[in-house]
């Protein structure tokens, strides 16, 4: 009687599922156009899933190989199945029996994973999903369980015909439910639909080039402002393109991005997974109440709802996405690097913005002034373009002006306007003079370099700033550019490029590494106390730069006691994305917890690399720790020049300008 | 009785005889400050260079000649000498009018009022032989509550040689219409050759562009500078400030003209007659089509920032936030928050002062418990006085403030709602 | 005579502003708070009518600058500005003058003054001279319009208010005090129109007389210190400018540091009467 069951379930179960992914993909659709290369993208499936995509998973070694167990058994026991089950082939004699004996291993496989899995839900860690997601480990052992037990006289270890007809329909509707589940669930929505909205997203994914070894892709994509008719960002859900549309639905609600985010953190309203679960609801039309995972900090389920082609954000009244959520994002990228699905959260936030800032005009709090000033002064601040090297004024900087051409542009950022970044520009100017580095900075011809422009969603002012600071560049002859401000860093060096200005930026921590070991600057020994570095967003996590500042404050003779979060894992000190100024209220400030990080570390100084971070942290009340910049570091500790021949030797080809 | 001066003549003499044994303790009694310098019996400042100074700690004599020791009395005296010396000017027949209509904020001169009659002065004397006269318009506000008298003194010294005094109850509040109408009145009949304005946000900015135009004239508006000019058709010529401050403007002085605070010096060595004058013919009544419903009650503490005047603004160092409130409401002043008071939930957004926050332009900036960080510093700049109330002496607030109290706040803002409240209190006893 | 239903037809006069720092055209200030001031109107009262109106000459940089004023219509009905064009110079009272006749807008809000050229707040009262109108300057707040009679709130100074009624149509002008201007879009400034009426030149023959040059710097008034002696005359000359380190009381009684607060603040004359 199961010989003629099981076809039939599984046959009406892969029908089922067909025309669940054929209305799936008809959703998915709704968004906009976006050129992928189809086939390729399937060609690298494989190894985006069982490279980048484990890399990523395997930070946690025990949910990954809980998921290789049953993801992998799941996948060789439903083609089996098919094989065995759906086509018979399990019957014959000779390899038929073999494919019998495979499918009882990996149903078992499957069934232990399934038992991890199940232990998890026990009691599960806040940042999960419960819901649908509860009953999922039940769904796995129904599967395997059923698969395992109606494959048994398949092989013959039970009599064909085992049982009475009533068990025989007890274990059909077992694997039912278990195929109900599997298969037709992947399609029609419930917790396995991740496997196939996730597969078919890594193949299609908006980053092609973020996959492969040590290479990422961070830099926003730019809007296409030369056409009038081209929308400014995203409204609806069906504005997202299709392919972000699909990334939105592999969510696994895992919640690894709830839990570093630092705004949720915070209390600010803002949490990632719910974010992309909402973009789920907004893509299929409907309210966000069946939404089982935390809430947005503040803001109660149920109360939004939207449909693909409804604003995400409404006017006044309540939709989809409060404005407040979007605001609260620190652009920091910690949810995108923990995002074992790849999705992107922080482009599918900044496009929503680009939407309420473009045509709406609604960016919040001191958000329009700041961009006024962009507009008017080419600096947030509002303060005469003229008075930008005021601080340098006994300085004597080479101007690029003058020079035309030299080894090194500094580019000094916006800190050239504020008093404390000043001493690290300060730092920095000691430092590349005494490693005789033959450098000029743009004066007064600098501009912002529109980062905040742009994650406020700003891109016209951005793209202004942005051509008119290449055509600047374009004047001059230099190797490479300089700053201390890993937010230019990062727009120079990841954004400027779309736009026809490609340079090679360096940090610098990264370029005071390389003066170092090219045996240019010697440091006197460290004395002072224990010391913490903290990564910033935009050099760490967007541009993978976690060693060289290490390697500075070690060839400082500085031990460092890391914070628990470091690395990729740092946390945002609070001053990016614009944060500081949209100034979303929470429970918590960001910059106090990060400073509550470096107590915990038990260092009596942290060591930064960025302007923001600095006034972020030192803008915490009875902080227990002192901020400095590793150049402040570095030019503190600087001994006598090391002797002009060994000068010399390592100098790479330095052409002396007078 | 005991206060009588007796002369005694012999001290006198032996104060005047520097080479008297006795010299030195007559003058040491005489007084305490006034011996090194007298005035002479023929009216002449004698000075005695011996008794300057006072012996210092180590034995030896020190001369201090920055003048604090004796400074006070002399500044006294010498203030006292210059009131007496103003000379009493009065132009009987004045050869042309120079009509000034003062903006009088408070039923008194303001010193913007003065600067301008200082300007009008210069366009009236400019010829000592056909001196003009000036002539002020000043409507009746004193009857109102808090007018305060007008001091007939006041206007003669201002540089008023007549005064045209008009009072009616039309006038009272924002009446442009009716004050055009009498000003048209004044031109019929006085013809005056120059009309000057403060050009002040209420004052004067608003009457004077309406006057100009009932007149017919180009008025020049943020004059300030006058410089003679033979070639000017007035004789005049102005520099004024235009596009919102960004641009000098020389041209002819017109006929009207609105002039900036600190346009020309104030009258101070004369005393004018200030005559009263009035209008022969009645002022025609213009049907009003604007109708002033009065002063609306605003509270100070919500006042925008940018606006006020006077800002108590709290930090961190501010534990008794009620005590806080209730001072703000005393003093009258606008709250105002450091960002960390903001952050802890004390106050809102709005009323973050700062870099971040707002940028303010209080008169008076009056900070409790903020230590001064330097985004709050920036943001305070353009303040003119800067108090603190803060406990620690080395904070940065206290090295910016132009007075620093050290001390705990609360009880010190305790102390000052007190003596508000204690002197508001006496002064309606008095009432 | 004018069902509040039926909203109210208002013309904001518009210029192109200046910013101070870097002269770059951009929104005036004010007359893009008149702009907000007559959004949130028509927010109050439906069916009311904007019209943005501007004379000047047209180039790249003040288009970029008018459109900054129809950024701000994101969501609301505001969608062109009427430019009268008119060469750079040109005298732009009588073309304004006319074209409001013509239109007859119940309010007319403006400025009080623009950031470029004379920027002598005479337009408003010289459009008021024209047209007959009554003006109010240093608007705050419209209360409400009803029967053809607006209720306003005028700024005094320190944040006071006065209320005032006038009857319609009139002209309004407003400076600082009234409500900041709302942000300006880039998309609906993009897409919005221009409606251009060229006109023939009036030029202004007394404006091109005058000598125009940045602004100097005032000079700082002096204390004058009227004294026979001359030691107090060069002393008060010299003397050093006050402020330059406060007065730090440390260790006094609550007492006394408030006795010191008060005193200044009287001397401030901040204290409340």
């Amino acid at each position: 009687m199961l010989e003629t069951l099981l076809p039939i379930l599984i046959f009406a179960a892969l029908g089922v599922a067909v025309v669940g992914a054929w209305r799936r993909v008809r959703l998915w659709r709704q968004g906009r156009p976006s050129a992928v290369p189809l086939l390729k993208g399937l060609a690298a499936l494989p190894r985006r899933y069982l490279v980048d995509l484990h890399h990523v998973v395997g930070r946690d070694k025990v949910i990954s190989n809980t998921h290789v167990a049953t993801a992998g058994g799941f996948v060789a026991a439903a083609v089996l199945m098919i094989l065995v089950h759906g086509l018979d082939l399990g019957a014959s004699e000779g390899w038929g029996g073999v494919l019998g004996w495979l499918l009882l291993a990996a149903s078992a496989c499957m069934f232990m994973g399934s038992l991890f899995v199940a232990r998890r839900r026990r009691h599960p860690p806040a940042r999960l999903s419960k819901g649908p997601w509860m009953r999922l480990p039940k769904s796995l052992m129904a599967f395997s369980l059923g698969v395992f037990l109606v494959t048994l006289p398949t092989v013959g270890i039970l009599p064909a015909g085992f049982g009475s007809w009533v068990l025989a329909l007890a274990l059909a509707a077992v694997v039912g439910w278990g195929l109900a589940e599997m298969v037709v669930g992947m399609t029609w929505g419930g917790p396995m639909k991740h496997a196939f909205a996730g597969a078919l997203h890594l193949a299609f994914h908006r980053r092609a080039e973020r996959f492969g070894e040590g290479n990422r892709s961070t830099g926003l994509k730019a809007l296409d402002l030369e056409n009038e008719a081209a929308s400014l960002g995203v409204e609806t859900p069906a504005d997202f393109t299709w392919n972000q549309l699909l990334g939105f639905d592999a969510c696994v609600q895992c919640g690894r991005c709830e839990a570093v985010c630092p705004a949720f953190a915070a209390g600010q309203p803002l949490n990632p997974k719910k974010l992309i679960q909402d973009m789920v609801v907004g893509l299929a039309g409907g309210s966000d109440a069946g939404y089982a995972g935390s809430p947005y900090p503040g803001k109660p389920v149920g109360e939004h709802h939207g449909s693909p082609h409804g604003p995400i954000v409404g006017r006044g009244g309540k939709a989809l996405v409060d404005a407040e959520t979007l605001w609260s994002c620190t652009t920091c990228r910690a949810c995108v690097e923990e995002c074992p699905m790849m999705i992107e959260h922080v482009d599918a936030i900044v496009d929503m913005r680009r939407f309420l800032t473009l045509e709406r005009g609604e960016t919040p709090n001191k958000a329009p002034e700041v961009l006024d000033n962009l507009i008017a002064t080419d600096n947030p601040g509002g303060f005469a373009p003229g008075a930008r090297m005021h601080w340098a004024a006994d300085l004597n900087l080479p101007l690029m002006a003058d020079l035309q051409q030299v080894d090194v542009l500094l580019w000094l950022g916006d800190g050239a306007f504020d008093m404390r970044n000043q001493r690290t520009l300060r730092a920095l100017v000691k430092v590349l003079r005494a490693a005789k580095v033959d450098f000029a900075v743009l004066g007064n011809e600098e501009r912002d370099s529109g980062d905040v422009a742009r994650r406020l969603g700003d891109e016209a002012t951005f793209q202004s700033l942005a051509r008119r600071n290449i055509a600047t560049l374009a004047k001059y002859h230099f190797q490479h550019i300089l700053t201390c401000d890993p937010h230019s860093f990062h727009v120079l060096g990841n954004e400027y490029g779309e736009l026809g200005g490609d340079y090679r930026v360096y940090h610098h921590s990264t370029y005071i590494a390389e003066l170092h070991d090219a045996g240019r600057l010697t440091f006197a020994p460290w004395k002072g106390g224990s010391v913490t570095y903290h990564d910033p967003c935009y050099l760490g996590r967007y541009n993978g730069e976690y060693e060289a500042p290490r390697r500075v404050l070690e060839a400082l003779g500085i031990t460092l006691n890391e914070m628990q979060r470091s690395g990729f894992r740092s946390r945002c000190c609070g001053g990016g994305g614009g944060a500081p100024i949209t100034d979303i209220p929470g429970e918590r400030r960001i910059p106090d917890m990060r400073m509550n990080d470096v107590k915990e570390s038990g260092a009596g100084l942290v060591a930064v690399g960025c302007p923001q971070c600095t006034a972020m942290l030192e803008g915490v009340v009875d902080a227990s720790a002192e901020v400095r910049d590793i150049a402040e570091l570095v030019a503190d500790a600087l001994v006598a020049a090391p002797s002009e021949e060994t000068a010399a030797r390592h100098r790479p080809r330095a052409v002396e300008v007078a | 009785m005991t206060k009588m001066l007796r002369r005694d003549p012999r001290r006198e003499w032996i104060a005047r005889n520097r080479l008297h044994p006795e010299h030195a303790s007559v003058l040491r009694e005489q007084g305490e400050g006034a011996v090194s310098e007298w005035l002479g019996p023929s009216g002449v400042i004698r000075k005695n260079p011996r008794a300057i100074g006072f012996i210092g700690p180590s034995g030896i004599k020190r001369i201090d000649r920055s003048g604090a020791q004796q400074g006070g009395q002399a500044t006294g005296s010498s203030h006292q000498a210059a009131q007496d010396s103003r000379r009493t000017v009065t132009i009987e027949a004045p050869a042309f009018l120079v009509a000034v209509v003062p903006e009088l904020t408070g039923g008194r001169l303001s010193g913007h009022d003065k600067d301008l009659l200082g300007l009008a002065r210069r366009l009236a004397d400019a010829d000592p032989e056909r001196p003009g006269a000036v002539l002020a318009v000043i409507f009746g506000q004193h009857k109102g509550e808090g007018g305060g008298e007008l001091k007939e003194q006041a206007f003669g010294e201002a540089g008023i040689d007549r005064l045209l005094h008009l009072e009616d109850d039309a006038y009272v509040g924002f009446a442009p219409e009716a004050r055009l109408a009498a000003l048209s009145t004044v031109e019929r009949e006085l013809a005056p050759r120059h009309w000057l304005l403060p050009d002040s946000p209420l004052g004067g900015a608003d009457l004077g562009r309406r006057l100009a135009l009932r007149l017919g004239e180009r008025p020049a508006t943020g004059v300030w500078q006058i410089e003679s000019d033979t070639e000017a058709l007035s004789g005049w010529r102005c520099t004024a400030r235009g596009a919102a401050e960004s641009l000098d403007i020389q041209r002819q002085l017109p006929r009207v003209a609105l002039a900036l605070a600190e346009c020309a010096e104030p009258v101070d060595e004369t005393r004018h007659a200030a005559e009263p004058l009035s209008l022969t013919t009645a002022v025609p009544r213009a049907l009003s089509r604007i109708e002033d419903l009065g002063q609306v009650a605003v509270d100070p503490a919500g006042v925008a920032l940018a606006e006020a005047e006077f800002i108590l603004s709290g930090g961190n160092g501010v534990k008794d936030w009620d005590g806080f409130h209730h001072a703000a409401k005393v003093l009258g002043a606008t709250e105002g928050a450091s960002r960390v008071a903001v952050d802890d939930g004390y106050m809102a957004r709005d009323r973050q002062v700062g870099a971040t926050g707002t940028w303010v332009t209080a008169r008076v900036y009056l900070a409790v418990g903020i230590s001064g960080a330097i985004q709050h510093l920036q943001g305070i700049q353009s303040c003119d006085k800067v108090v603190a109330i803060n406990m620690d002496p080395g904070c940065d607030m206290i090295k910016r403030a132009d007075l620093a109290v050290i001390g705990e706040a609360a009880e010190i803002l305790a102390a000052l709602v007190a003596k508000v409240e204690q002197q508001r209190g006496g002064q309606r006893d008095a009432a | 005579m004018q069902p509040e239903h039926q909203g109210v037809a208002v013309t904001v006069l518009v210029s192109v502003g200046r910013h101070p720092l870097t002269g770059r055209a951009r929104r005036a200030d004010q007359d893009a708070r008149g702009l907000e001031l007559a959004l949130g109107l028509e927010e109050r009262l439906p069916g009311s009518r904007i019209n943005l109106l501007h004379a000047g000459p047209r180039c790249e940089e003040s288009e970029s600058a008018l459109r900054g004023y129809l950024g701000m219509g994101a969501g609301t009905g505001l969608e062109h500005l009427t430019l009268l064009e008119q060469p750079e110079g040109a005298d732009a009272i009588p073309a304004l003058a006319e074209h409001l006749a013509s239109a007859t807008p119940q309010l007319v809000i403006t400025g009080a003054r623009a950031e470029r050229g004379e920027g002598s707040g005479l337009l408003p009262y010289a459009l008021a001279e024209h047209l007959g109108w009554p003006l109010v300057n240093g608007l705050a707040a419209v209360e409400k319009v009803e029967h053809g009679v607006a209720t306003l709130l005028q700024a005094l100074p320190r944040g006071q208010r006065r209320r005032l009624q006038v009857r319609l149509p009139a002209i309004v002008s407003v400076d600082g005090a009234a409500p900041a201007p709302r942000q300006s879009a880039f998309g609906p400034a993009r897409r919005a129109q221009l409606e251009v009426t060229p006109l023939a030149a009036e030029r202004d023959h007394e404006l091109a007389e005058w000598a125009m040059a940045p602004a100097r710097k005032r000079p700082k008034r002096l204390k004058i210190i009227k004294s026979a002696s001359a030691r107090d005359r060069f002393k008060a000359a010299a003397a050093k400018a006050e402020g330059g380190s406060g007065q730090v009381l440390e260790g006094v009684s609550s007492e006394q540091g408030a006795d010191a607060i008060l005193k200044l603040l009287r001397e401030e004359g901040v204290l409340p009467r």
